[in-house]
């Protein structure tokens, strides 16, 4: 209590103002979606449900809704995969090519996403090796973004893991896979969801890389609300958005949970 | 314990050297597969963009040819148009930057320094989650705010304070706004960790010897947090000069800034040659502007960063 009574009454309030500028676009969507108007103005007309029936009906929104679902799962599950194994090599492997590596896996974080989903558009279409407009090329570029994400997150969790413990199993006779999946595993199990969460969030609000990937019949939510607000701007956006939003709370719930729960056990 | 440790020291340094080696040449298959997928669909297609961008430009034609010419870096750098667009990406960015960091630092700080528990993560839920939703959502919660007829000009009209909208939305002010909604929480979360690592008995020695609150922060616990500061405004940076959504949405595509122009050469007028030399300078004047920080902040710093 005595060192927060120390934080400059200065530094609260802009703080409250940060969170307003954090949050209160959410709200906002939140009651968009539950408005009974045609358009959330000021002072707001009343709740009702019509825009999220209209979401649960339309055609457009309820298959973004799923393409997005669809294409965040695979990809995740690919990058974690990945990513997982690359961020292993990474923290062992003492050699210079790993250095180089590992700022080479994070490259995709500094190229623009405009960028990167223009070039891999460009690549699917003059290779000609079918991925143009369709699911799995969508789900490479989303791997490549988000497989940054896992191995991050990974390493960091890697980096401060005490190899001894390994060694210890090691020298009570495990086999260095036991020793590996018992222990190392175990440990760094809470980094591995989190960047798997991570991953997850990041491909489903995915919109640069998808911009030139996608098609009108393949669009992802995020494209989808787009278009909507670029040529009609109705609520039935913000009440997809209200879906998404559940979405993101319940993985933030089951990410907290998840890692309490390995704590719990393992301490 | 120590005793211990020194004991084995000598064995189990020599079996960590030899087993760090042997695992070195038997890892390597772990990062063949990530490293296929980045070199297929990473390195290959960004490097024929950028091949493709010394092509002659011909409408509607996509082929990588070997002829190599520069018309379209000069189209860029000599028509107002483009050049302008350059210097507008780069002095929006800056200006999310410092305003990240305005807003960011105060929060980061607070986080920081919460010693409960419960209300520490508390609100770093709240920043989490505030960043895992999509853009495209806070866009839309942005754009119902501070719209014509939104609610802040609803609210001003409706108690008389103004006759006529502020004009709030579709132009750069409205940029900034949705970009530093998108950005702050990377910012913040860039510092927590460093003001977390600077030890508070620091600064509660330079209060003990005098120095005010105010004082000591901005002496000891500011220059401390450097390379948080650093690597949050360069992060905001990257991030905002590379987006289209924020600047497509919020400036109404009326702010020209060039992930649009981008988007308008290869979508609008299908000239992919062109649209990918812009790619390229924009991807130059990204790196560019992060080394040149880079550089002078750490001269500024005395080379601590």
């Amino acid at each position: 209590m005595r060192e927060e009574s120390a934080i400059p009454i200065a530094f609260k309030g802009i703080s409250l103002l940060s969170l307003a500028i954090l949050l209160v676009p959410v709200f906002i969507v939140v009651l968009a979606g539950l408005n009974s108007g045609d358009y959330l103005t000021f002072p707001p007309e009343g709740l009702s449900l019509r825009w999220i029936q209209a979401f649960l009906t339309s055609p457009v929104f309820l298959s973004a809704y799923g393409v997005s679902f669809m294409i965040a799962l695979v990809s995740t599950l690919i990058s974690t995969v990945i990513g997982t194994m690359a961020a292993i090599y990474l923290t062992r492997s003492q050699s210079r090519t790993s250095s180089i590596l590992r700022g080479f896996f994070m490259l995709p974080i500094v190229l623009p996403g405009v960028v990167l989903g223009l070039a891999l558009y460009v690549f699917y279409v003059t290779t000609g090796i079918g991925l143009a407009r369709t699911m799995p090329g969508l789900i490479i570029g989303h791997v490549i973004v988000t497989c940054p994400f896992v191995i991050a997150t990974v390493t960091a969790a890697l980096v401060g893991f005490d190899r001894s413990l390994e060694e210890a199993a090691r020298s009570l006779g495990a086999s260095p896979f036991t020793a590996f999946r018992l222990v190392t595993l175990k440990i760094i199990g809470p980094a591995i969801s989190a960047g798997t969460i991570f991953a997850f969030i990041v491909s489903f609000g995915q919109f640069e890389v998808t911009l030139f990937l996608s098609t009108p019949n393949l669009q992802t939510l995020p494209i989808a609300m787009y278009v909507s607000m670029r040529y009609q701007f109705e609520p039935t956006a913000a009440a997809a958005g209200i879906f998404a939003i559940a979405l993101v709370i319940l993985s933030t719930v089951l990410t907290s949970r998840l890692v309490n729960l390995k704590r719990t056990f393992g301490g | 314990m120590a005793i211990a440790q020194t004991g084995t020291m000598t064995q189990t340094e020599k079996r960590k050297g030899s087993t760090a080696a042997f695992q070195d040449f038997r890892l390597w298959w772990l990062v063949i597969p990530a490293f296929l997928v980045f070199l297929v669909f990473f390195v290959i297609p960004t490097a024929s963009l950028f091949g493709l961008a010394f092509n002659k430009s011909v409408a509607g034609v996509i082929a990588l040819n070997s002829q190599i010419t520069f018309d379209n870096f000069v189209r860029i750098f000599t028509r107002a148009s483009y050049y302008e667009s350059i210097l507008r990406s780069i002095w929006i960015s800056a200006i999310v930057g410092a305003a990240c960091l305005f807003f960011g630092y105060p929060l980061a700080y607070v986080i920081a320094k919460t010693v409960k528990p419960s209300r520490a993560t508390l609100l770093m839920i709240l920043v989490l989650s505030s960043m895992q939703l999509d853009m495209v959502i806070r866009m839309y919660g942005l754009m119902v705010l501070l719209g014509d007829n939104g609610l802040i000009n609803g609210f001003l009209l409706r108690v008389g304070a103004i006759t006529t909208p502020l004009p709030l939305m579709y132009n750069v002010f409205g940029v900034i706004v949705g970009l530093v909604q998108i950005t702050l929480p990377f910012m913040v979360l860039s510092l927590i960790g460093i003001i977390k690592a600077i030890h508070p008995s620091l600064e509660e020695a330079a209060r003990s010897l005098g120095a005010s609150r105010w004082h000591a922060f901005v002496t000891i616990v500011l220059p401390l947090s450097m390379p948080g500061i650093l690597a949050g405004t360069l992060l905001v940076f990257a991030l905002s000069i590379s987006s289209y959504v924020v600047p497509a949405l919020m400036g109404g595509w009326k702010v020209m800034v060039l992930p649009i122009h981008i988007y308008q050469q290869i979508a609008e007028v299908g000239r992919w040659q062109f649209g990918a030399a812009i790619a390229v300078v924009l991807f130059v004047t990204s790196i560019a502007a992060v080394a040149i920080y880079h550089q002078a902040a750490v001269r500024t710093s005395g080379g601590r960063t």
